[in-house]
């Protein structure tokens, strides 16, 4: 995960910020009560959003209280009132993905990389497994992603669509865990999956000229070589088209709460977040 | 279902609020922005009960002595026209592979296309592997196999609405604003706007400030 899914705080009531602030502190918290103190570092806004996701469609509301930061004792910051598995699952996800990241990074990272990444595991390694016991589906999830996206990176004439499926697929299936009903989980899934190729798609547009100057695998340096000035155009269409997708089923899905803030991603913070990476490397 | 929940309207809502909610919702599950998607046959089903509900609320208000009557005579100004997408050929070579996408075996119909090799490759078969691409999730494969379907029979307007509706697909604009910088009053604007204002200044006697 890489933390691309964000809001768009300028578009946004300020009731609706401080709930997703109480979400995103709520993790926080349940990190540091699930794992560790230092779990809490790790905490990014893809897993939030999917905390704020399972929020939006669960059954009852979580309710709000304010208490006191961990971080910072002078502050009081908004919290939710009731414990529910939406945040013990999204907490597990966070140090799953983590734990799998930093093996990834021990694979193709610089030798600095490499280091830092050794004296972190044993902790993201523990962590893992406490996850592992609470939700062995998550583990499977992402293990399968982590060991397919190897795989996929094998091929020098991958597709775009062939290298974003591991992640693409990982997304589906943990938004699927968040339905029983097998209808409303084919939303779920194409919900994930195109949030999951979006996420892995730009990801690759902002590695491109550094995959370039270490020649590491990505999928828009396949298809349009050293340089992606020319094909701006064309790598907007593609990320442009996993967001009309996952807009689609979004507007499919049972939203029972929350529904500003999910608009607010979808609509602004996704499109901003797009726009930044883009520029920036157009310059 | 109380059909006022459907619309997201309150019972005492004025018939101009229901027919907003009305447009709104059918515009947002029309069958045209889901054609070619995976959850097309939901959409529609969402589509029905957003039909039904105006219509049953057109009919309670018209004749509210009979609440209950339920009448389906109303004719939907929002049909399914795509319901009938991949039925409403004339003719065609791949019948069965047709067949398996419907019923949602892509594997089967890749398969049986990848099959298919040198002249059988015509522009229908490119449609269909664009079908099966689509379905799966791999947009980019599917725009580039409904672009050469396109190219070699430029006349079928089943090839011509599918790349139409992945060509819509690749411009993300849901919130209505324009997200280009240079719409708003770049510096651009700002140096064209002095320089003109200069040059009236000079025009009318004065002497410009530059």
């Amino acid at each position: 995960m890489f933390g691309y899914i964000t809001i768009d705080k300028s578009e946004m009531l300020v009731k609706d910020y401080e709930a997703y602030k109480a979400v995103y502190c709520t993790l926080c918290k349940q990190l540091g009560k699930d794992y560790s103190v230092f779990s809490r570092f790790i905490l990014n806004y893809d897993c939030t959003f999917y905390a704020l996701t399972a929020l939006a469609l669960s059954d009852d509301c979580p309710g709000f209280c304010s208490s006191r930061c961990r971080f910072n004792p002078f502050k009081k910051c908004n919290y939710l009132k009731n414990d529910t598995k939406a945040l013990s699952l999204a907490a597990a996800l966070t140090v799953v993905t983590f734990y799998y990241k930093l093996v990834d990074n021990i694979a193709d990272g610089s030798f600095f990389e490499k280091l830092l990444c050794y004296i972190i595991l044993p902790y993201a390694s523990s962590w893992k497994k406490l996850a592992k016991k609470k939700y062995p589906e998550i583990d499977a999830i992402v293990k399968e992603m982590s060991d397919s996206q190897f795989e996929v990176e094998k091929d020098e004439q991958c597709l775009i669509d062939k290298a974003a499926e591991p992640t693409a697929l990982m997304l589906a299936r943990v938004m699927e865990l968040l339905e029983d009903d097998p209808q409303k989980r084919r939303v779920h899934h194409n919900f994930g999956y195109f949030l999951g190729k979006w996420i892995y798609l730009l990801d690759a547009v902002n590695d491109f000229e550094s995959d370039k100057k270490h020649k590491l695998f990505n999928p828009y340096i396949i298809k349009y070589g050293d340089s992606k000035k020319e094909h701006i155009d064309e790598i907007r269409q593609s990320l442009d088209n996993c967001l009309s997708e996952a807009l689609l089923s979004y507007r499919l899905m049972d939203i029972k709460r929350f529904d500003r803030i999910m608009e607010n991603v979808l609509y602004y913070g996704l499109t901003k977040r797009q726009k930044e990476v883009l520029e920036n490397k157009e310059k | 279902m109380n059909p006022y929940q459907v619309l997201g309207v309150s019972e005492t809502a004025t018939d101009a609020e229901i027919k907003a909610a009305y447009r709104e919702l059918a515009k947002k599950y029309h069958p045209d922005n889901y054609a070619q998607s995976p959850l097309a046959d939901l959409a529609e089903e969402k589509m029905k009960e957003v039909n039904e509900a105006y219509d049953k609320i057109c009919e309670m208000r018209k004749n509210p002595s009979s609440t209950n009557a339920y009448s389906n005579s109303y004719s939907n100004t929002y049909s399914n026209t795509s319901s009938q997408y991949g039925a409403n050929y004339t003719h065609s070579d791949f019948p069965d592979i047709r067949r398996l996408i419907r019923e949602g075996r892509l594997d089967d119909a890749l398969q049986l296309l990848n099959g298919i090799q040198g002249t059988g490759r015509n522009a229908e078969w490119y449609f269909l592997m664009g079908m099966v691409y689509s379905k799966k999730g791999w947009s980019e494969q599917a725009y580039s196999y409904f672009q050469t379907a396109c190219r070699m029979d430029p006349t079928n307007s089943e090839f011509r609405s599918a790349l139409d509706n992945a060509s819509t697909r690749r411009n993300y604009n849901p919130s209505g604003y324009n997200t280009v910088s240079s719409a708003g009053c770049s510096m651009c604007d700002i140096c064209a706007g002095v320089m003109c204002a200069n040059c009236c200044c000079e025009c009318l006697g004065g002497r410009g400030c530059c």
